[in-house]
């Protein structure tokens, strides 16, 4: 199977062991991945607060346009990217007068956007066209006895509710870690917001939303905690020590990628398993799987 | 935050007409007051009011106290209200109009405008986003005091530097960029005569 394939900027930068993951992951279950050639900023959640929805969901389009003429679903490993990218590609869909305006806009740079593409997540791709008999195939290395908390987070599955999960209390990325051989713990807060951009503005949000998910982990027992988001990524990774600082805590979760977890249970090379980018270290608790410094 | 329930009641039917133009606006009429948003949000308990009572205030024509208040900017997009609203409200949308607008109105106090204004700044300049590019560009708006601030963080920057998460080159610019600027000018243009019509 071939698709398109939206990076976005973390990817780049914050989230490089997202693409390494990503790309190794998708080679192994035979998804071919083709990156939209150039590319832009899809304006997250941001943008659209300084130029409206309009603005930046034409913005976005400029890829689905670029992308139109292979025809293939185009995937997308970043939740607030997929978002923007989900959200502008049903409005094409759905709503006539917002197409015709969106497009003599993209015709000012000489494209245009017709509507016929399928946005999807890495996620949903993985488990519904690779499937979990596939993967459960590729397993070298089970995580057997790994206590993993599956921390969805919240636009993953509520950007377009009902998707492909449940947005209350989603289930498919524990099902997921369980064909790896691990087993997922009662994780109330899965869905909750992470705090998202507010690191740098105001980063008591983030920090408060990451005590209250790192309880809830640790409550069930959790030893990692796995998610599909570059955001929840990072603030759940960057700001664990922080969190600790302010509130005596001393909690030790790696936060990895779920397809970093996946490399590590298909045997995949440290390159692709990509640990040396967690902030708070994955080795301990992968030790019996396999995974040394 | 305290309504000045001392002060004669001012409606500034004007500005619920201005809020109800905006792209989304329009979907604040259909609130019916229930409240699934305010104990469906992530940050209610910091933010001066949900966004049901925003809403009303929307309606009332208070300006200012709409203006002034933090909710758009507590919000972090979290989608967990436009999922839940029995209306159909997107929230999360009216949230974004409410930011734009505050912000072109000169209601930009808080630290979340500033790193709005950063963001936008940073994707027109280069087609892409860079945190390097973004953080600069934030703390010159707002300021030494807040880099102050920032020092306190400093144990979570050099974490990120030490595990490469926190690259110092920016990524290669979109090379369609001068496209990407004329498709961004013709999306303003046309969404300021959609809005004025
Ligand atoms: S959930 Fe929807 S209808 Fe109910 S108060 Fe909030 S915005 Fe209004
Ligand atoms: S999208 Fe914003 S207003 Fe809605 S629940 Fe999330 S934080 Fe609250």
């Amino acid at each position: 199977m071939k698709y398109s394939f939206y990076p976005g900027c973390s990817m780049e930068a914050t989230a490089q062991a997202n693409l390494k993951s990503i790309e190794a992951v998708a080679g192994a279950l035979d998804l071919h991945l083709e990156e939209i050639p150039d590319w832009n900023c899809c304006g997250a959640t941001v943008a659209s607060g300084v130029v409206g929805d309009f603005t930046q969901q034409v913005m976005t389009a400029r890829n689905l346009a670029i992308a139109e003429p292979k025809g293939y679903d185009v995937v997308v490993g970043c939740s607030s990217c997929y978002l923007s990218l989900a959200v502008t590609n049903k409005r094409f869909k759905e709503d006539e007068h917002f197409k015709a305006l969106a497009n003599e806009a993209l015709a000012a740079g000489g494209l245009k956007y017709d509507g016929s593409l399928r946005v999807r997540q890495f996620l949903e791709v993985v488990i519904n066209d690779a499937g979990f008999d596939r993967v459960k195939e590729k397993v070298k290395r089970p995580l057997t006895g790994l206590k993993v908390a599956g921390y969805v987070g919240c636009q993953t599955v509520r950007a377009i509710p009902y998707e492909f999960d449940d947005p209350e209390y989603p289930v498919q990325m524990d099902k997921l870690m369980e064909a790896l051989g691990a087993t997922a713990v009662d994780f109330p807060m899965k869905a909750r917001c992470c705090g998202s951009s507010n690191a740098i503005a105001a980063t008591d949000i983030v920090v408060d939303s990451a005590l209250k998910i790192f309880q809830s982990a640790a409550g069930g027992g959790a030893q990692v905690i796995v998610t599909p988001c570059p955001m929840c990524q990072l603030n759940l990774d960057a700001y664990q020590q922080r969190v600790n600082q302010l509130h005596g805590t001393n909690f030790n979760i790696p936060v990895l990628f779920f397809t970093q977890l996946m490399a590590v249970a298909f045997d995949l090379p440290e390159d692709a398993r990509a640990l040396n980018y967690c902030i708070v270290s994955p080795y301990e608790a992968l030790a019996a799987y396999g995974v040394g410094k | 935050m305290e309504q000045k329930n001392n002060q004669p009641v001012k409606y500034d039917l004007n500005f619920a007409r201005e809020i109800y133009s905006l792209e989304n606006g329009s979907y604040i009429k259909q609130c019916m007051q229930c409240g699934m948003c305010a104990i469906s949000c992530a940050t209610r308990e910091i933010m001066d009011y949900s966004p049901r009572r925003l809403f009303n205030l929307i309606k009332l024509g208070k300006k200012d106290e709409v203006l002034e208040a933090n909710t758009m900017w507590q919000c972090t997009s979290c989608c967990t209200c436009k999922a839940r609203c029995p209306r159909g409200i997107p929230i999360i949308d009216v949230m974004h109009d409410l930011k734009k607008y505050a912000i072109q109105n000169g209601y930009s106090d808080d630290p979340r405008a500033a790193f709005y204004k950063a963001f936008w700044a940073e994707v027109a300049s280069r087609g892409k986003v860079f945190e390097g590019g973004v953080t600069a560009r934030y703390y010159l708006i707002r300021g030494l005091d807040e880099l102050k601030k920032a020092f306190a963080m400093k144990d979570v920057g050099l974490n990120m530097l030490r595990h490469k998460r926190m690259p110092l080159l920016p990524p290669k610019k979109v090379k369609g960029l001068g496209n990407l600027k004329k498709i961004i000018r013709k999306a303003q243009e046309l969404e300021r005569k959609e809005a004025g019509r």
